[in-house]
């Protein structure tokens, strides 16, 4: 990891890294959030083992592969971008919000399921936490359509074009799919 | 380089997509009886999504590539997320148990 | 040519910044005690009890709070300055000083009433006292709309800054602010558990991002005055040891 490997330049931060030190705080806010969870969690285990049946895993696995692909597409982008290949790069970009709005479907149309079944936000404690942290990070995720929608600016036009603001954005849009992983696990697949 | 890159990319994402279908496959078990508390599902499931979460922030943020600093801080984040998660689903299950 | 003294009543601003600071957190924790909050699920006589523990605290707290709540003024000027030292529009720092001039009723002033009517007189009727204590309360904790948008005013600013005023970084801190703000609103829907009023979530955690970004930004403005030098451009960066020395005596090349 110390030593310089074939076709490696030197180490540099991927985007700002102001990005990386917001990355790394709301990481730790969200860490916080999964603690209490898991205390409460553990206070009332049948309780939130009987009201987590209600949830579908493979919803859980669609969305965790959905979040994954939209990752896997900026980061190509990002690429693409660092080799001049701008319209590529464009077109990944495309794909990332394509499949963001995939998961923003998906879960509004998860939220409405469960609330017609009578599963709402004051149903029980393991859903005001399902509501919660799904809700939180659907909120990250529609604020991660507005980087990506810079990095799409910056790209569209030769007198932008700034790779720091590309790679900036896609941080930002990682941090989305990487906090999902921890909640799919949480609310989905622990027991 | 770059077709090295993208394939590299795609591999990592398809190891990833698999991981979370067997997560598909080894959740389903804790379905069949009525629900229970399973200290080996839950510790199986937070352990598989911190090496999903070092993936992606390694690979497709790139932190491979970055100074080591940065490499410290993200896996230190990784690593307090795990021992508080597990440290209090273990504690919090024992004094429920009490 | 020294600007040394021209940055008085900047420092004086930043100082009355910290001193407020100091005394809000005194006067809100230790001695009216009204944080860290009760619990939204006391009843009438609980709540009775509350008022009667706090009587003289709440009494003589927001007393003070009464006097030295225009400090506000001051501290909100400093930050809007901070705002109009950026390249950006000057309609960022003139939203921010209104937003944060109304804040200033939720965050401080009508808990200050509310309380203080609850212990003015010890016999009043507890149903009334329960009516005062959630009013007190949902407006404290609640309104974090005000917040919110402020701090996402701020992070625009911030980000769009071509000046260098604040570092980046502080814009995304602003944003994780703002999201905190919204994730207090379930405080209005829950009376117990992590999410009400008092809750892990709704409050302590809240806080703890609160703290942070406070501190945080207050380190920041000092470092924006010490920098400072009156002029529209890029803000120059903090000059080391000897050249500082250099700059504060007269006659001194900059």
């Amino acid at each position: 990891m110390t030593t310089a490997t074939k076709g490696e330049a030197r180490r540099v931060v991927p985007g700002q890294p102001d990005m990386w030190a917001f990355v790394l705080f709301e990481g730790l806010v969200f860490t916080s959030y999964f603690a209490v969870y898991v205390v409460r969690r553990t206070l009332s285990h049948d309780l939130f083992l009987q009201s987590q049946a209600h949830l579908d895993l493979r919803v859980g696995v669609f969305n965790t592969l959905v979040l994954l692909v939209s990752s896997w597409s900026v980061a190509r982008s990002v690429q693409a971008a660092r080799e001049g290949a701008y319209r590529r790069a464009l077109a990944h970009l495309w794909t990332t919000m394509l499949f963001g709005l995939v998961f923003l479907v998906s879960k509004v149309h998860e939220w409405a399921g469960a609330i017609a079944e009578g599963f709402g936000f004051t149903a029980d404690e393991f859903f005001s936490f399902y509501y919660f942290l799904t809700g939180i990070h659907f909120l990250h995720l529609l604020i991660g359509f507005v980087f990506l929608g810079v990095a799409a600016r910056e790209l569209a036009s030769p007198a932008r074009r700034s790779q720091e603001l590309v790679e900036t954005c896609a941080t930002y849009w990682h941090t989305i799919d990487f906090l999902w992983v921890l909640i799919f696990a949480l609310l989905y697949v622990m027991r | 380089m770059s077709r090295r890159g993208e394939k590299r990319l795609t591999v990592v994402w398809l190891a990833l997509a698999a991981i979370t279908l067997a997560q598909l496959a080894v959740g389903s078990l804790g379905d069949a009886q009525p629900p229970a508390p399973n200290a080996a599902l839950t510790t199986s499931a937070i352990v598989i999504a911190l090496v999903k979460v070092r993936v992606i922030i390694r690979e497709f943020m790139e932190v491979r590539h970055a100074p080591a600093l940065l490499c410290r801080l993200t896996d230190l984040w990784v690593v307090v997320t795990g021992v508080s998660l597990l440290g209090a689903y273990f504690v919090g299950m024992a004094l429920a148990a009490r | 040519m020294t600007h040394h003294d021209d940055k008085r009543e900047l420092w004086i601003g930043w100082w009355t910044l910290v001193v407020f600071y100091n005394l809000y957190g005194l006067l809100f924790f230790v001695i009216a005690r009204t944080q860290p909050p009760p619990s939204p699920s006391l009843d009438a006589a609980a709540i009775a009890e509350w008022f009667d523990a706090r009587r003289y605290g709440l009494l003589y707290g927001y007393a003070i709070v009464s006097i030295v709540g225009g400090a506000t003024a001051i501290m909100n000027a400093m930050l809007a300055c901070s705002i109009r030292r950026m390249s950006v529009s000057r309609a960022f720092a003139y939203s921010y000083l209104v937003i944060y001039a109304l804040a200033t009723l939720p965050g401080m002033l009508i808990m200050g009433v509310a309380c203080t009517v609850g212990a003015m007189r010890p016999d009043r009727d507890p149903a009334l006292l329960h009516w005062l204590y959630d009013f007190a309360f949902l407006s404290f904790e609640g309104t974090m709309g005000v917040f919110l948008i402020g701090s996402l005013v701020w992070m625009a600013a911030v980000l769009l800054d071509r000046n260098g005023v604040f570092p980046k970084w502080f814009g995304y801190l602003n944003l994780c602010n703002a999201l905190t703000e919204v994730v207090v609103a379930p405080a209005w829907i829950f009376k117990r558990g992590v999410f009400a009023w008092d809750g892990a979530i709704a409050w302590w955690i809240n806080m703890a991002v609160f703290v942070t970004y406070t501190t945080v930004f207050l380190t920041l403005l000092r470092r924006m005055i010490e920098r400072e030098d009156f002029g529209t451009g890029p803000l120059p960066a903090l000059a080391t040891g000897r050249a500082r020395e250099l700059a504060g005596t007269p006659g001194a090349v900059r």
